[in-house]
């Protein structure tokens, strides 16, 4: 009897009752790691785990002990850094939010990763430093686009920060391996993190084992820092806000011809997130185009889409150096159907075709019928034209055609009609090509109704009837008494 | 002929400032040795061209990357000769600067001893200065156009690639050597140590693509001794 007593008193004081929430145990993290981790990180922690060929960026290689994200002035992370990133992943690359493993595991992880390089943790973290903050305002931004331009952050990232610039085809990490910058007007995909003190702190610290050096000491004044921090966060939206159902909007003058007019600034865009096409070889593990703004409108004549995508690269076709052209489509049924049936999402199949109204650099609109992605006619005698515009690492593209079609191949557009519709996309730099692209499956498209003036006569109309029987109404009543 | 004689006197003059100036320190006094190696490579000079797409006015059309640079008999260029075993000396005081020049690291190749170091950037576009190195910690550091200077330090002996990921030819090292008897090789593969304790020493050759020879030698106070150290691939 007491002998499990004394087992059991001795084992309470032996597990370190709870210290702080930070003292991981290595060993109980290595059982969650093989678990878990070790599909992409590896049985050794080298970053060389089955699924490591496919993915884009590389799983990280913990026996370097080089870590991305460190709130750190010198190279090694804070435990908190770590717990950090497995808790909430990386946004843009394959590294999901671990914030389903209870507390305890993820700490017991934390310390069995530094494990992998014991001796760089030798070094105790140094918080860094972060000048006094400074809120957004327009002076701000102002300084902080000025910092931008004289610290050329363009280089990389690009005159209006989508990663188009001219050292992107150049960058390799720590190991090698072909890095992108980030696209500055994306704040979703920092693999940081997207708040004001996570983007000052990488201003700061840097991105260890990338391109990305530290500017604490490269500003003008430290406060430069936090200018250029509200800069980058007005370079794009705060999140994509993606769309569920693409609207087009009734218009009763013409559809202007030029992707830049103000007429298209003035629609809200319809944002379309895309994925890489992985059902049919060759398949698109890390597809470039990850979104696509929609801004529709139709007249009694012709419908027009204005399409806006990020392509860090203008590619036209070129066989001999093996390089695609940049392309985008849209994807329809070519007829209504009465139920919910819809073709097969990847461009249809043999038995049910779709409809593509395309666009290819150096090619320009065209109309196509397909049954599947390797199996697509060009429809004759075109309907339709289009424009398209490449500046600072974006395309701005329109495609217009009539309304209705009499061929049996297109499908017409008819007003308050939920009509499917799919998109595809091509980042011809990229090497993406046929089946290596990004798509989206069936999505619905609704043209509104035209708005008559009939809604601002029949209410007032009502409410003045509505008035008067109410007047005849209490004479009468009146009249009675 | 005033003329004629005045710019005589003027290099006579010149030429022996130069004179005292080399003339050997107080390590010299208590007897040292001078070391006047040459390194040499049989095989061909290496040199990788790259089509510049960026800063043209600064960096040229042309990105020429030297890897291997052979001169008059054989000699090698950008080596690194070193006595590691060598004790005492006085500091180099002269510190070790590298210029980022027409998109290239000026010298290639320098050797200093342990502590400060600069890096300028003459170019008016922006640099980074990134290192690979595993005893120093590596740095990644923007040099922006406004920012001339940038000092920094290397605490630990070894070799040390420098390299710019925004115009990626960009390549030189920095050797931190252990004491102050180390020269890097000219043109013509020849480099002098002075100032070596007599004694005898394994003398090294470092190249960045080349590796590591080594040769005996035996040093006497007050005398020059040759070394000839072939580089193999």
């Amino acid at each position: 009897m007491r002998a499990p007593l004394l087992a059991a008193v001795a084992l309470v004081l032996a597990t370190p009752a709870v210290v702080g929430a930070q003292a991981g145990d290595a060993n109980a993290g290595k059982a969650v790691y093989q678990l878990k981790c070790i599909g992409c990180h590896g049985e050794k922690g080298d970053g060389k785990g089955p699924a490591a060929e496919l993915l884009m960026p590389k799983p990280r290689d913990f026996t370097t002990g080089i870590y991305k994200i460190r709130t750190t002035a010198n190279k090694v992370p804070s435990d908190q850094d770590l717990f950090r990133i497995i808790t909430d992943g990386m946004p843009g690359t394959s590294m999901p939010s671990w914030a389903v493993l209870p507390d305890r595991d993820r700490w017991n992880l934390v310390a069995y990763i530094k494990a992998f390089a014991a001796d760089k943790f030798k070094e105790a973290p140094k918080k860094v430093e972060l000048p006094k903050e400074v809120g957004s305002s327009t002076e701000s931004i102002k300084r902080g686009k000025e910092m931008f331009e004289a610290i050329e952050c363009n280089k990389c990232h690009g005159t209006e920060g989508r990663a188009d610039g001219p050292s992107r085809p150049e960058l390799k990490d720590e190991w090698g391996q072909p890095i992108p910058p980030a696209n500055l007007t994306k704040p979703w995909t920092f693999r940081g993190g997207p708040t004001r003190t996570e983007i000052a702190t990488r201003l700061a610290a840097g991105v260890l084992g990338t391109p990305m050096p530290t500017f604490i000491d490269s500003v003008e004044k430290p406060e430069d820092i936090w200018h250029l921090t509200n800069f980058i966060l007005s370079l794009g939206p705060e999140s994509p806000g993606y769309a569920t159902l693409v609207t087009v909007t009734a218009v009763s003058d013409a559809i202007p011809d030029d992707p830049n007019a103000d007429f298209w600034k003035k629609l809200t865009p319809n944002n379309i997130p895309l994925m890489g096409q992985v059902i049919q070889d060759p398949r698109n593990f890390n597809p470039s185009i990850d979104l696509v703004s929609v801004r529709a409108v139709y007249n009694d004549k012709e419908i027009a889409f204005h399409l806006t995508w990020d392509d860090p690269t203008q590619s036209a076709e070129d066989a001999g150096k093996k390089l695609y052209a940049d392309g985008i489509s849209l994807q329809f049924p070519p007829q209504p159907s009465s139920g919910p049936e819809r073709p097969y999402f990847l461009m249809g199949d043999s038995s049910d075709a779709v409809y593509l109204l395309r666009w290819e650099n150096g090619k320009g609109v065209t109309e196509a019928t397909a049954n599947g992605p390797t199996k697509i006619a060009a429809i004759q005698g075109a309907e339709a034209a289009g424009k398209a515009v490449y500046a600072n690492g974006q395309y701005r593209l329109i495609m217009r055609r009539p309304l209705v079609s009499k061929s049996e191949a297109r499908p017409t557009f008819t007003p308050a009609v939920f009509m499917p519709v799919a998109f595809q996309a091509w980042d011809g730099g990229a090497g993406e090509g046929g089946t290596k692209m990004s798509l989206t499956s069936w999505y619905y498209l609704r043209l509104e109704e035209p708005q008559s003036s009939r809604r601002f006569v029949i209410p007032p109309v009502v409410a003045i009837l509505t008035l008067a029987v109410m007047l005849l109404v209490v004479r009468i009543a009146n009249r009675r008494v | 002929m005033r003329k004629v004689i005045g710019t005589l006197l003027a290099i006579a003059l010149v030429t022996g400032v130069a004179l005292v100036a080399n003339r050997p320190g107080p390590a010299g006094a208590q007897g040292g040795g001078t070391i006047e190696a040459t390194v040499t490579y049989a095989g061909a000079p290496v040199v990788e061209k790259l089509k510049v797409n960026k800063d043209t006015e600064k960096c040229g059309t042309e990105a020429v990357i030297e890897k291997v640079v052979v001169g008059a008999n054989k000699g090698l260029a950008n080596a690194v000769v070193s006595v590691p075993s060598a004790k005492g000396g006085a500091p180099k005081t002269v510190k070790n600067v590298v210029d980022q020049h027409g998109c290239k690291f000026v010298p290639h190749v320098s050797a200093m001893m342990p502590g400060e170091m600069d890096l300028k950037n003459s170019d008016d576009i922006l640099h980074n200065i990134h290192t690979y190195s595993t005893a120093n910690p590596s740095i990644n550091k923007a040099q922006p156009k406004f920012k001339k200077v940038m000092a920094e330090k290397f605490e630990k002996p070894e070799f040390i690639k420098l390299t710019c990921d925004v115009h990626s030819w960009m390549l030189g090292w920095v050797a931190v050597m252990p004491n102050p008897f180390f020269g890097v090789t000219d043109a013509s593969g020849n480099a002098k140590i002075e100032n070596v304790p007599p004694g005898k020493y394994a003398v090294e050759a470092w190249h960045e693509t080349l590796g590591k020879q080594t040769k005996e030698v035996e040093v006497k106070a007050g005398q020059s001794t040759k070394v000839a150290i072939e580089m193999k691939k």
